[in-house]
Formats: structure tokens, C-alpha cells, sequence
């Protein structure tokens, strides 16, 4: 990446706003928006029970567990942020000033994807608290284990927004992209699972496995029995001391590569003119 | 200068504008008149660059909005008819982001923000949270954002829509001051008393085709060649309606009751003060004489017909 791409999109991006924007929204309590305090102030109890029932547990939660639970809020967190991002502007009709301004689209959408990671970060930078009790209490914890399940939690978490912003940049109201990010998401992690294992072989065996290589929790649950193996001195993995190659680092690349291809088809597919887009596009552009 | 060359936009089947042309200098502050759905607003959206022609152009300081719309949108500020405010961010972080993305060095900003709100008297309200502000100020605020940049032309769309009479005036004034600054200011409005207030030029727009351009009193001369002047009287106007119509340079004479004459005129100043001299002079006692002036509103009435697209 050039230079002055890199300065464009990420070092002088004004869209940079929306870390301030992210912040002040989802991560301020305020009397002005007494819903996302709410929300708020319900999430930081839920963590509260998290860190004391990780300090309870005195070392029987394997870290890696801790990371699943991790990933699943993630995965709600990053649409529940995100699908206003450009779907809100349209509808408040803030789109236009953007439009008519000298910035392109790439530095929308990255913009709100940096804002929207930023806010991510600080979702994990919260549950590396109980990740690390329970690590250090955990007798069998493999520190490179834990962090490339971290890395696949955190990359899928980044695919997830690059699926939101997809959906944000197509449709004009917020809430159909929050449920078409959603719906897809229980379609991909939830309904298609079930649905092959109910018509598939009726119980998730090794063939199966394979079939959800990119499933988040599948990855995270064989990287975490990888490394239980790998601590049990009975186990074939006794002396491995790195984790199985197929288990980890690939997903979280593959979901990377997710994520930029997500926010790059998003900045390209944004139709600027007219405030109307529509999720499958006519062929007369004037319909657009 | 902008010029507008033959911009056409079509949507299919139907025409929104057909091919308008017009042409304005800084300082220029132009009223763009028409009925809802006249096709401002899509003219103002082409020239913003918003739109894409489907055929002409408009070219801004030589700065063409089809071939380098960047460089247009570098030199215009747009006000749409509606405010597109962020709720969640303060006025001056407002303005910041804005003078962000458009280039504003950011040593430079503060002291534009603090100019731009003392333009637009929102000072006070630079720490204030902008869903905090009344509709007149968020109002103010949307035009200190076009501001933030010193855009060479303002493209308002129905800028003092909703607003109460204080704040329009308010925006009157603060509009005639930007065209005083050098700036072109193109204006929408449907309230065309205020236009002709600080307009210097006018444009009527009617189902997409510029109906009459130029500057007001040139058009309001051109619907109305001749002067109406209303003469009253004391007493019965027949004998001095009788009397005028073989004057020089009246066309017609009529009572219009209550003592009343409306009289066509042609003549200038100097005739219409010897007209007076003459009546008087044959003993007819004048209450008063006026000049009867058209207006925006009486040429929009005359040069449209209220069709829509």
C-alpha cells in the first residue's frame, strides 16, 4: 500500500470521527440516550459475572472457552454497531453532505470500518481480563493455542463487520441491514449446521468437521481440543508443541481476506446518485 | 463564474429539466423559482454534482461537474432541504469533521470554526451538542458547514423552509452578506417576496424549462411594459378618466371604483410629474398617486401555469 493510499484511507481519513462517534454512542453512558445506557449497563454487569464466575471457577474455564464466549459477542456486537453505518446515513439523509464533498468512497467505508474495529478492540481489549485469569489459573493452557484462537475470534469478528457494511452500503434503512446481517449469520452458524446435521449424518463426526471448516465456534472447539490433548500426557500430541496446522491461522487469514474483500465490495458497489439504492439494482440506471 | 450549459436530466420516460442554460458572476445571488416538482431541485442536485446529466453541463471557475467533479465539489457548498445533521456529535466537532473533508489544514480549523460560527452567531453554541440546537439554529449550522471551506458558489436549497420569520430574516440577511463577500449563491425558495428581497437575478423554472432568467427588475419589466398608475380622487373619477385618455402616453383609463382611475401608462418619470401637474391643473382634487409595482410573485403567475412533471 502506497503511502499516500495509506494517509488517504487510514492516517488522515476524516471518517476517523466515527471512533469518537463509536465511543460516544455505544461506550458513554448519557442521559440523552437512556437505551444504549441501558444496554450498556447491562453489558457491563454480564461481564462483571463473567471475570467473578472466571475467578470462582479457579481455573476449571480453559481460557479458549472464555474466547468462545468472546466470538459470540462479537458476532452480535459488530451488527449491532455497524448497520447504520451507511444505511443510517441515508436515512437521515446525511448521505448527501458526503457525496458532495472531495472524499471518495474508499474512505467512507474504511473509515467506518476503522471506527467499527476500534470499537471491537475495545470489546476484546475488555475480555482479555477473563481470558488471562483463566489462562493463568487454567493448568493446561497453551499460550500459542490461545492466541491464535484469539486471532480467529478477532478476524472473524472483522469478517462479521465487513458483512455488515456490505449490507449497510446496499439497502436504504438501518434495520434491514441489522437483519440481513443477523439473519445471515443464523443462517451460516446456526440453520445450516443443524440443517446437515439433522440430514447429514446426524451427529457432527470427523466428515463433518470438515464440512464447517470456517465455522467459528467448530474452529475455536478444535483448536481447543487440540490443546487439551496437547496438556494431557496420554494423548498422541503429548510432544507437539504446534497446533495442528489445518486449526487456527488459516481461518483467521481466510477471514481477513473476508473482511477486505466484504469492505471493498461495499466501497465499490455504492451507488452515489440519486439516494436510492435498492439491493438487487435494476438494469435502468434511473431506477438505481 | 458559473456557467450552466443546456443541462438536461432525464428518468426514463419523463424530463425533469430540459436543457437549462444560465450564466453568474461572484457576487451574484440567484433566486431559482418554481412549483414543487418544477425540477430545482434537480438542477441544483446536477450542478452539485449529486446528479449525473443526461446531457449538458455546468463548469465553475473552469472546473467542468461531469469531467472533474472533485474539483467542483472543492469549490461549492450545498445546503439540501433538509438539515443531515449527525445527532451524536457537538457543533464545533460537527464543523471540524466537515473542514476535514475538505482539506482544512487542521492548524487552520479552529480559527475557521470560530469564524464561521461567528458568522452564522452560534458562537455560544460551539460546545453544544447539535440535536440540542432549534430547527433555526440547526439551520444556521448547515450553512456554517457549507461555509467551512470559503466555497466560491452555495447551491440553498429551500434554505428557510419550517423556519420562523425572526430566523429567516436571520437568513436573509446572513445570505445578502455572502453575496456582498464575493460569493455565487443560488437559492430555491417558494417564498418569493423574500427572494426579491436579496436576489440580484432570478430564474423561473416550469416542468423542467428555465421560463425567464436574469436580473429582477429586468424580468419584472420585461412582464409589465408599461406603468399602472393608480390615481385617487375626492369625488367621481369619470370626468378625469376621460380627461387622461387623451393625454399623451396613456393607453387606457378606468375607474375602478371608490374614486378610483387604474391608468395604463407609457410615459417616464418626467411625463408621468407633468400628467400629475395637468390634473391638478384642471381642478381635480388628487388624494394620491401611485405607481403600481409587479412583483416576483405577480411575473411567476403570469409566466406559469402550475403544471408539474
Amino acid at each position: 500500500m502506497s503511502r499516500t493510499i495509506w494517509q488517504d484511507l487510514v492516517v488522515e481519513n476524516p471518517m476517523l470521527i466515527e471512533i469518537h462517534r463509536f465511543r460516544r454512542r455505544f461506550l458513554t453512558f448519557s442521559a440523552g440516550n437512556s437505551l444504549n445506557s441501558a444496554v450498556l449497563a447491562l453489558i457491563l454487569v454480564c461481564y462483571a459475572g463473567l471475570v467473578l464466575l472466571v475467578v470462582q471457577a479457579k481455573g476449571d474455564i480453559p481460557p479458549l472457552a472464555v474466547v468462545m464466549i468472546q466470538t459470540g459477542v462479537l458476532t452480535l456486537f459488530a451488527p449491532g454497531m455497524l448497520h447504520g453505518a451507511i444505511a443510517g446515513e441515508r436515512e437521515r439523509r446525511s448521505w448527501d453532505l458526503l457525496l458532495v464533498a472531495p472524499i471518495s468512497k474508499a474512505q467512507i467505508v474504511v473509515g467506518k470500518f476503522i471506527g467499527a474495529l476500534a470499537a471491537l478492540g475495545v470489546a476484546a481489549t475488555f475480555f482479555l481480563l477473563p481470558i488471562l485469569i483463566s489462562a493463568i489459573a487454567y493448568r493446561r493452557t497453551n499460550w500459542n493455542d490461545l492466541i491464535e484462537g484469539e486471532a480467529v475470534s478477532l478476524t472473524f469478528g472483522a469478517a462479521v463487520c465487513g458483512l455488515t457494511m456490505l449490507f449497510s452500503a446496499r439497502v436504504k434503512r438501518p434495520f434491514m441491514a441489522l437483519g440481513a446481517s443477523l439473519g445471515t449469520l443464523a443462517v451460516l452458524m446456526i440453520v445450516l449446521p443443524s440443517l446437515i446435521g439433522i440430514f447429514g449424518n446426524n451427529s457432527l463426526g470427523s466428515g463433518m468437521v470438515d464440512v464447517f471448516y470456517l465455522h467459528p465456534f467448530i474452529v475455536l472447539t478444535q483448536i481447543m481440543q487440540i490443546s487439551e490433548d496437547r496438556g494431557d500426557y496420554s494423548s498422541s500430541y503429548r510432544n507437539h508443541f504446534v497446533s495442528d496446522p489445518s486449526w487456527g491461522w488459516p481461518q483467521a487469514f481466510i477471514y481477513l481476506a473476508f473482511a477486505i474483500i466484504l469492505v471493498t465490495w461495499a466501497a465499490k458497489t455504492l451507488i452515489f446518485a440519486e439516494n436510492e439504492v435498492k439491493f438487487i439494482p435494476k438494469g435502468n440506471k434511473a431506477d438505481a | 463564474m458559473l456557467e450552466v450549459k443546456n443541462l438536461r436530466k432525464e428518468y426514463g420516460g419523463l424530463t425533469a429539466v430540459k436543457g437549462v442554460s444560465f450564466t453568474l458572476q461572484p457576487g451574484d445571488i440567484f433566486g431559482f423559482i418554481g412549483s414543487n416538482g418544477a425540477g430545482k431541485t434537480t438542477t441544483i442536485r446536477m450542478i452539485s454534482t449529486l446528479l449525473e446529466p443526461t446531457s449538458g453541463t455546468a463548469v465553475l471557475n473552469g472546473a467542468d461537474i461531469r469531467k472533474d467533479p472533485m474539483e467542483v465539489r472543492r469549490m461549492l457548498g450545498y445546503m439540501p432541504d433538509f438539515f443531515g445533521l449527525y445527532d451524536d456529535v457537538k457543533v464545533w466537532e460537527y464543523l471540524d469533521f466537515f473542514a476535514a473533508i475538505y482539506q482544512v489544514p487542521s492548524r487552520e480549523r479552529n480559527k475557521v470554526i470560530d469564524n464561521v460560527l461567528e458568522l452564522t452567531d452560534l458562537t455560544v453554541k460551539k460546545q453544544a451538542f447539535v440535536q440540542s440546537l432549534s430547527r433555526g439554529m440547526q439551520q444556521r449550522l448547515c450553512l456554517a458547514r457549507c461555509l467551512v471551506h470559503d466555497p466560491h458558489l452555495l447551491l440553498l436549497d429551500e434554505p428557510a423552509s419550517g423556519l420562523d420569520p425572526r430566523a429567516r430574516a436571520e437568513l436573509k440577511e446572513l445570505i445578502a452578506e455572502l453575496g456582498r463577500m464575493g460569493k455565487i449563491v443560488i437559492v430555491s425558495s417558494h417564498i418569493l417576496p423574500e427572494l426579491a428581497d436579496f436576489c440580484n437575478t432570478v430564474g423561473i423554472i416550469e416542468r423542467g424549462e428555465l421560463l425567464a432568467h436574469g436580473p429582477v427588475d429586468r424580468i419584472v419589466q420585461s412582464m409589465q411594459p408599461n406603468r399602472i398608475l393608480k390615481v385617487k380622487f375626492i369625488r367621481e373619477a369619470g370626468e378625469a378618466a376621460r380627461f387622461l385618455s387623451e393625454m399623451e402616453h396613456v393607453l387606457n383609463a378606468q375607474e375602478s371604483g371608490d374614486g378610483e382611475l387604474t391608468v395604463d401608462y407609457t410615459g417616464d418619470h418626467e411625463a408621468q410629474a407633468d400628467l400629475l401637474s395637468a390634473l391638478i391643473g384642471r381642478g381635480f382634487r388628487i388624494v394620491t398617486l401611485r405607481e403600481e409595482q409587479a412583483d416576483l410573485e405577480d411575473v411567476f403567475l403570469k409566466l406559469t401555469t402550475g403544471a408539474v412533471n
